[in-house]
């Protein structure tokens, strides 16, 4: 073989491998792009592969009919359950730090039983908590309520965002804080004036890595929500399974329509979510 | 002593912690009773649930999915992660890099649920990858219409929404290997393949550490694609362990269902604790 051409060889072959990997990895969203799009009657035709021969808007319209309930309900749950999480994770997340100072037993003990604790709440099957969770929330009198779920939410979601931001928090620099505490400044006043706005990237990660989790949780609106009038995004796109006669263009619109927010974000956002992902591993530090 | 300020700081976090710990340890205290909707008055059995429930089919049958789910994702996907992170990591341009990066992660930006509509009717034996398969002479596969394959189509759906995870942090542990070693051995010569395994692959073991550890908690976890893919809880060929205890849920077995999901919190806590205790924690505390 030409030694000149060996390199352009394997240039190809390294683009061949990851043109292969990518087209396997978007075949899903392909088919969901282009499937809502078809017509009723060209769905009974045509495979799930093919594109349209005409583009209609027929199965999104039917689609948002019944979803549109389903989306604002997601959205009243989401956008406070990722801001008080992101947030209060934060504040969690500082005292993580603050006890990192001290190297007395007892706070060492506090901070390893704590942050045992949050990363249980990060990593447990949700699952395994539906009758404690089910029975404190019937309690509560907080079923098929809209506060009800975010408290459900919470519990697994201000530990996950604690779990990420201590990783955002312990970047900044020590000499920062300890000349604020030299002052006589006290925590609560260091974390809002100096460790909150100083750690903003971290908190929109961890923000956008709550939002898509609490977006897609598919469990706690499963197991607390009764009354169809409150079903979540998540739930609600079940009803077009194929299982029922549903035709397939309703399925792709319904599973477009219930992603085209957490897609969105990934698309113009990604690097954020990515970082958050990363923040499960330790931040990608010394990896 | 501390200050109120400080403990106003972890009040929030400690208290949803708290509360989660309690669901935790009211279900390990409820599967030692005999407790059901015939028999609204628990008393204490001990150990009796835990022998009825271990010895029935669905027990045995559901966490052998779990646990061969887990563990064959844990393989594929770090052999595939750390495939598709060198295929990255040997790319000169960063644009192209993350962009192929988001490719394989996206995934996980869609709910499981719906990633599992999407391969339903890819699963379609008529009018879904079959149909591309059988054009291009290849035979059709049965996917979800035959009892055999059913559950390796489970796992093909979790290595595609999954092995992004991997890819990822094997490309961070790639990237953050000394970039004159790796140039001093192309200067060399020496192939790219053999880069891989000589200087990237043994010096990946945190990458590796941290890959499974979270590849085996996300799919250990599993429970929405399951339930989509399967129509429900009651499929034997793809029951997971979540899907037989929320069934258990549903027809009112609640001892049995709490015995069960505690012998899932402690499987997934042996995991949690040391990951996160040994992994996580020493980025913080420095």
């Amino acid at each position: 073989m030409d030694k000149k051409m060996r390199p352009v060889i394997k240039a190809s072959l390294h683009y061949l491998a990851l043109a292969i990997v990518s087209v396997i990895w978007l075949i899903p969203v392909y088919a969901m792009l282009i499937n809502g799009f078809k017509s009723n009657f060209e769905v009974l035709s045509t495979p799930v592969l093919v594109p349209p021969t005409k583009i209609t808007f027929e199965a999104y319209v039917s689609v948002l009919l019944s979803l549109a309930k389903p989306l604002i309900n997601s959205l009243i749950i989401v956008i406070p359950t990722s801001f008080i999480s992101a947030f209060l994770g934060a504040m969690g997340a500082y005292f993580f730090y603050t006890l990192s100072y001290s190297f007395s037993r007892a706070s060492s003990a506090i901070s390893d039983v704590l942050f045992s604790l949050i990363s249980l709440a990060t990593f447990i099957p949700q699952e395994a908590t539906l009758l404690p969770l089910t029975r404190l929330i019937v309690s509560m009198g907080l079923l098929d309520s809209y506060i009800g779920i975010i408290f459900a939410l919470l519990i697994f979601y201000i530990p996950t965002g604690a779990l990420l931001m201590s990783m955002f928090i312990s970047v900044i620099p020590r000499s920062l804080i300890e000349a604020a505490k030299m002052d006589g400044t006290g925590d609560l006043k260091i974390f809002m004036k100096i460790v909150f706005p100083l750690s903003m990237p971290g908190f929109i990660s961890t923000l956008i890595f709550i939002i898509i989790q609490a977006w897609n949780n598919f469990f706690i609106p499963l197991v607390l929500v009764t009354t169809p009038g409150m079903k979540l995004t998540s739930i609600a796109v079940l009803s077009y399974s194929g299982a029922y006669g549903t035709l397939y263009n309703d399925t792709f619109a319904a599973g477009m329509v219930a992603s085209i927010i957490p897609l969105a974000i990934f698309v113009f956002l990604g690097r954020y979510f990515i970082r958050g992902l990363m923040a499960l591993g330790g931040g990608g530090k010394g990896v | 002593m501390m200050k109120k300020g400080t403990i106003i700081l972890v009040a929030p976090t400690a208290i949803f912690s708290a509360i989660l710990l309690y669901l935790v340890i009211w279900n390990a205290v409820m599967s030692f009773m005999n407790w059901s909707l015939l028999n609204s008055k628990p008393t204490f059995v001990g150990l009796e649930t835990y022998s009825i429930v271990i010895r029935t089919f669905q027990f045995t049958n559901s966490l052998l999915h779990s646990i061969e789910l887990s563990v064959i994702l844990v393989v594929i996907g770090n052999i595939l992660g750390i495939f598709i992170a060198a295929l990255l990591y040997f790319l000169n341009s960063n644009k192209a890099r993350s962009t192929f990066l988001s490719i394989v992660i996206y995934p996980l930006s869609i709910s499981m649920a719906v990633n599992g509509l999407i391969w339903l009717w890819l699963f379609n034996i008529h009018i879904g990858v079959d149909w591309l398969l059988v054009r291009i002479g290849l035979p059709q596969f049965p996917w979800l219409s035959s009892t055999s394959t059913m559950f390796p189509s489970l796992v093909l759906v979790s290595v595609w929404a999954y092995t992004g995870i991997a890819a990822l942090f094997y490309l961070a542990g790639f990237m953050n290997i000394d970039k004159t070693i790796v140039e001093a051995a192309r200067l060399d010569g020496t192939s790219a393949f053999k880069i891989l395994y000589k200087i990237l692959i043994p010096n990946s073991l945190n990458s590796f550490i941290i890959a499974t550890a979270l590849l085996f908690l996300f799919s250990f976890r599993i429970f929405d694609l399951p339930y989509v893919l399967s129509g429900g809880t009651t499929n034997i060929f793809l029951q997971t362990s979540e899907l037989y205890m929320y069934y258990l849920f549903t027809v009112e077995y609640f001892s049995q269902a709490t015995a069960v999901a505690t012998m899932i919190t402690l499987i997934a806590t042996i995991i949690i604790i040391p990951y996160a205790l040994t992994v996580i924690r020493r980025w913080i505390r420095r």
